[in-house]
């Protein structure tokens, strides 16, 4: 009889001591992260059966579990994954609208200036000084373009870094569950998965939750208690006890870009980056591939059309000197990159033939041994031909040398670089081109009042630049003009009506009306007397001349980027609202998700997380159960004493 | 519900965190005064603004150039001033010259002054401006205009005019060249010129004429051809351009008005036999010119009437041909003051415009202040009570009572 009652004693001091040391165990861990809390699995011991019934024998400990919701931690687990990919995506996003939208930094105030500055030197166009600012204008100009590239660069390389970087981590986590698996499998296999091992379960969720940070996965549990973890395209990440490894390599289509995939041995299976989701990973990517590049590219944009349109704009003028307008800028090139297994020996050159047609698009042209395709990458238009050149969006593409292979496949960056390559070429003040070409004039002997207005060029007019003074006569008798170069023929436009006169031949005079010959256009008005003439001449000395100064600074208002949609201003405007617009729905998107990962923390936290006012009332109610179970032991000795006390007698 | 531990700490901390930030991004405006930090804020409005800034920019561009402008037609309105104030003078000494009480040398003292007047003239037409380049020559600024000669001064520089952009879509002329200013002033009365041959003997003095049917002008050379025979004066009339005669044998009288082709003169006095006078379309006659014929004219000897009669034939040429650059130099500067008039309309324009701008930005980027530091206050008092709330939420635990 007391035997048992020892028994039933000992048993729950057993028990509360489990209950004490559980609580214990609960209360040093209130900080540890992923941590649940335990609680002692405790039942009576089954009874022995007497004649007067069913006597008690006290308590068994069964385990100790931790109180856990599968669905719970998934739950917190998916949000993790989205919360820190909307995270990083956000911040590195804020970066580039900061340094776009930034007053000081940006490109506007500095396109202004130059503009300003092209329309002081039109001003005063004699002006040594103010030529010279806008070369340092211009200098200034090209710089912020650099630097802003410079930025967008290094945030390439900064982003890259990080990819490489996320990749290694989420390999040594992988390794660290692939390993914990193991001893949970170990641990679970000595009381056949009864007993489970909590602290491993908890250290194998905080690597799977550490693991979410970086990368989307999802776990699945197996029988052996161990994880099978596969990312968001499918790819098994650890099966049991075995880990497979990511790698970083450059794209071999843009090796500027780190591109992530599977180690298959010494191959690198690349992933698509649009089949991965969640985690700081899948952030960093959607920031280099969907956002970087683009404003790269539109910043590109802007500066070949600058340049373009200037130097364009600039040829048609002459100097101080009377010389041609040389290139303001020099013009940045496209760019080809040969994929690195092509297999052919082609060389693809690309040339910007029109700068207003360009888009800010990257294209990849392939060849499938019959065909050529050219995918514009921004919308992938697919434009396909069976031999090169083409033209395509104000490019020409040509095959320079050598013949393609099939499959083979070329990068073609018209403005990915632009703005890093973007550079003044003129270098003398007075080399830029203010005056017109030409100039007109009447002599003082003209009786009739015929006006020849000041005439302008286009750009015919580079092919055949005037050799010198083209005299018109007036002939009042068959109401002609004539002394047109011989070999030009001369288009005379009155009101809408254009009308074309051989080389040669004598041009009806009609006041008001346009003629134009070989790239030069003027007007005659007025009522010319027989034998008045008209003079059209280089314009050799005209330092005072500012026609072209007017057409360059005019630029600045023009429309000429996008097929004429926007001028540079705005569509540097365009990129800075496109930014600011990704930019805040990505932070509302981030604020919204790191919402609902702390919702569903605290839902998780309900169930498993550590109380201490509950593990405090825990101890005390342990510490009474152990100091009853005392209280018993000492009655079942004093029982044996008084037994014992009986043979004394 | 159950509460855990750390979830009562990450909780505080995270709206103590969040209520931080919120007070940091309202204080980060006050200090800067924008409401606009990033781009992100508010996309629409910092697209607006960069146009804004931009067209900016542009009436700032247009407000120099209109100061530019402004500058240089003053350089040009003192200058024809000056010229006029020449004109003026040099009329009134040519007036001067006609009085029948001067001898050769009173009219070889006056030619001297005329002289003087021509080079300053001259010295005018070959001003420059501030920064050493010339006035009236057109786009060849650094060429010198005008060099004296024999029949007043050639003109070097070319015809163009340097317009400024004064507004979009506006280029405004601001320069004059020497060609149109000096040289493209019309001759005799505009339409005509009548003149003596210089190898006249008789006392004939023609009139400046007019226009009296200008349906009938032919634009064609006339001379009045005289003949005395037998005391009779007649005269033919001739049309040289065609080479053949319109009248012949008419008879003179003078002071009678003599019409040919809408064409009117008279002629005084008694031209002698074989004198001629010819009726020309106008032409273009530089001022300079115009002085150099009017000081050779002073210079014909006067002793005889034949000789006066030259030099009134002359004088009359003189003094409308100064009558006609007169008039043409006030007409280049009521265009100048025009332009003038219309620099400052376009100053008030753009300076309405740009307060319209700066007020417009002002509206999309810069902060209210009234709302920012009644939100500063609220974001303090939030702040606040998080903090205030942790604190008491934190110091509550069982353990306080085991």
């Amino acid at each position: 009889m007391a035997g048992s009652i020892f028994g039933i004693g000992l048993s729950g001091l057993a028990a509360a001591q489990a209950g004490l040391l559980t609580a214990s165990h609960n209360i040093s861990n209130v900080n540890t992260p992923n941590y649940s809390r335990q609680e002692v699995v405790q039942s009576s011991r089954l009874p022995l059966y007497s004649g007067s019934g069913f006597i008690g024998r006290g308590v068994n400990v069964d385990s100790i579990r931790r109180v856990y919701d599968t669905f719970l931690v998934a739950q917190t687990r998916q949000a993790q994954a989205d919360a820190s990919q909307l995270d990083t995506y956000q911040t590195q996003l804020s970066k580039l609208d900061n340094l776009f939208g930034d007053p000081v930094t940006g490109l506007a105030p500095a396109v202004d200036q130059f503009f300003a500055s092209v329309n002081a030197a039109g001003a005063n166009p004699a002006d040594a000084a103010s030529r010279r600012v806008v070369l340092a204008s211009a200098q200034g100009l090209i710089n912020r373009f650099h630097l802003i590239d410079d930025r967008l660069s290094e945030t390439r390389t900064s982003l890259n870094q990080q990819i490489t970087g996320t990749v290694a981590s989420v390999n040594t986590t992988a390794a660290e569950i692939a390993s914990l698996n193991q001893k949970i499998a170990a641990s679970s296999a000595g009381s056949g998965g009864l007993l489970p091992p909590n602290d491993l379960l908890d250290q194998r969720d905080a690597l799977l939750t550490s693991l979410n940070q970086q990368i989307g996965a999802v776990a699945v549990t197996q029988a052996d208690g161990t994880f099978n973890v596969f990312l968001t395209n499918g790819q098994a990440l650890v099966v049991g006890q075995d880990a497979f490894k990511l790698a970083a390599v450059p794209d071999p289509i843009d090796p500027q870009n780190i591109e992530v995939g599977l180690q298959a041995g010494t191959n690198v299976i690349r992933f698509s980056a649009t089949d991965l989701t969640g985690g700081s990973l899948t952030g960093l990517l959607a920031a280099r591939d969907n956002v970087l590049g683009d404003a790269q590219r539109t910043l590109g944009r802007i500066a070949v059309v600058l340049a373009k349109a200037f130097n364009d704009q600039h040829a048609l003028g002459v100097d101080v000197n009377g010389v041609p307008g040389q290139p303001f800028f020099a013009v940045p090139s496209a760019q080809v990159q040969n994929t690195l297994t092509n297999t052919g020996t082609a060389a693809i050159g690309v040339a910007i033939t029109s700068a207003s047609a360009l888009t800010a698009s990257d294209y990849l042209l392939r060849y499938d041994g019959v065909n050529y395709t050219l995918t514009r990458l921004s919308d992938n238009t697919v434009n396909t031909f069976a031999t090169l050149p083409q033209s395509v969006d104000g490019l020409n593409v040509t095959l320079n040398a050598g013949a393609p292979a099939a499959g083979d496949s070329f990068l073609l960056q018209p403005t990915r670089y632009a703005a890093r390559d973007l550079t003044v070429k003129l270098s003398d003040p007075a080399g830029i081109a203010l005056a017109a070409p030409i100039r007109t004039g009447a002599p003082v002997t003209n009786t009739g009042s015929g006006r020849i207005s000041a005439g302008s060029v286009t750009n015919a007019y580079l092919a055949t630049p005037l050799a010198g003074n083209v005299a018109l006569t007036y002939n009042a008798g068959a109401g002609t003009l004539t002394g047109f170069p011989a070999t030009q023929a001369v288009t005379v436009t009155v009101g809408a009506t254009a009308t074309t006169y051989p080389a040669g031949s004598p041009v009806p005079y009609t006041a008001d009306a346009t003629i134009a010959f070989g790239g030069i256009q003027f007007t005659l008005s007025g009522a010319p007397a027989n034998a008045d003439t008209f003079n059209i001449a280089p314009n050799t000395g005209g330092a005072g001349d500012n026609r072209n100064g007017l057409l360059l600074a005019g630029l600045a208002t023009q429309n000429l980027v996008g097929g004429g949609s926007a001028t540079l201003q705005g569509a540097y405007g365009q990129l800075v609202g496109q930014l600011g617009t990704i930019t805040q729905q990505a932070q509302i998107e981030s604020d919204a998700q790191t919402h609902l990962l702390t919702q569903a923390q605290q839902a998780q936290q309900q169930v498993s997380g550590v109380n201490l006012d509950e593990e405090a009332a825990n101890l005390q109610r342990y510490q009474q159960a152990y100091q009853a179970s005392s209280k018993v032991l000492a009655i079942a000795a004093t029982l044996f004493d008084s037994i014992l006390s009986l043979g004394g007698r | 519900m159950r509460v855990s531990t750390s979830l009562v700490y990450s909780l505080g901390v995270d709206g103590i965190a969040r209520a931080q930030a919120d007070l940091l991004r309202t204080q980060q405006q006050i200090a800067s005064g924008q409401r606009l930090l990033a781009p992100a804020d508010d996309p629409v409005a910092s697209v607006q603004v960069l146009g804004i800034s931009a067209a900016q920019g542009q009436t700032a561009q247009y407000a120099a150039n209109v100061g530019t402008g402004k500058d240089s037609l003053r350089i040009y309105e003192s200058s024809l001033a000056q010229v006029t104030d020449q004109l003026q003078s040099i009329r009134t000494l040519a007036v001067n010259a006609g009085s029948g009480a001067l001898n050769d040398s009173d009219r070889a003292s006056l030619a001297g002054e005329l002289g003087n007047r021509l080079q300053q003239l001259i010295g005018i037409a070959n001003g420059k401006d501030g920064a050493g380049h010339y006035l009236f020559s057109g786009f060849q600024v650094n060429t010198q205009p005008f060099v004296a000669n024999a029949n007043g001064a050639t003109y070097f520089g070319d015809q163009g005019q340097v317009q400024l952009q004064v507004a979009s879509g506006r280029q405004l002329p601001a320069s004059e060249n020497g060609n149109a200013v000096f040289e493209n002033i019309r001759s005799g009365n505009g339409a005509f010129a009548a003149l003596a041959a210089g190898a006249n003997t008789g006392t004939g003095v023609i009139s400046g004429g007019q226009v009296i049917n200008a349906a009938a002008l032919t634009g064609h050379n006339y001379q009045l051809q005289f003949n005395v025979a037998g005391g009779v004066t007649t005269y033919d009339i001739l049309d040289t351009t065609t080479a053949s005669v319109v009248s012949a044998g008419n008879a003179y009288t003078a002071g009678a008005p003599i019409a040919v082709a809408g064409l009117q003169v008279q002629i005084t006095g008694a031209p002698a036999n074989g004198d001629a006078f010819t009726l020309a379309p106008s032409g273009n006659q530089s001022l300079f010119t115009t002085v150099a014929k009017l000081i050779a004219t002073l210079k014909i000897p006067g002793g005889n009437p034949a000789g006066r009669a030259q030099i009134t034939n002359g004088l009359n040429q003189a003094l409308q041909n100064v009558d006609q650059a007169l008039d043409h130099v006030l007409v280049v500067r009521a265009g100048i003051g025009a332009r003038l008039g219309e620099l400052d309309a376009l100053t008030s324009a753009n300076d309405d415009r740009s307060l319209q701008y700066q007020q417009t930005l002002s509206n999309l980027r810069d902060l209210d202040y009234n709302k920012a530091l009644s939100d500063f206050a609220r974001q303090q008092l939030a702040l606040d009570a998080a903090q205030k709330s942790f604190l008491k939420v934190s110091a509550l635990s069982l353990f306080n009572h085991i």
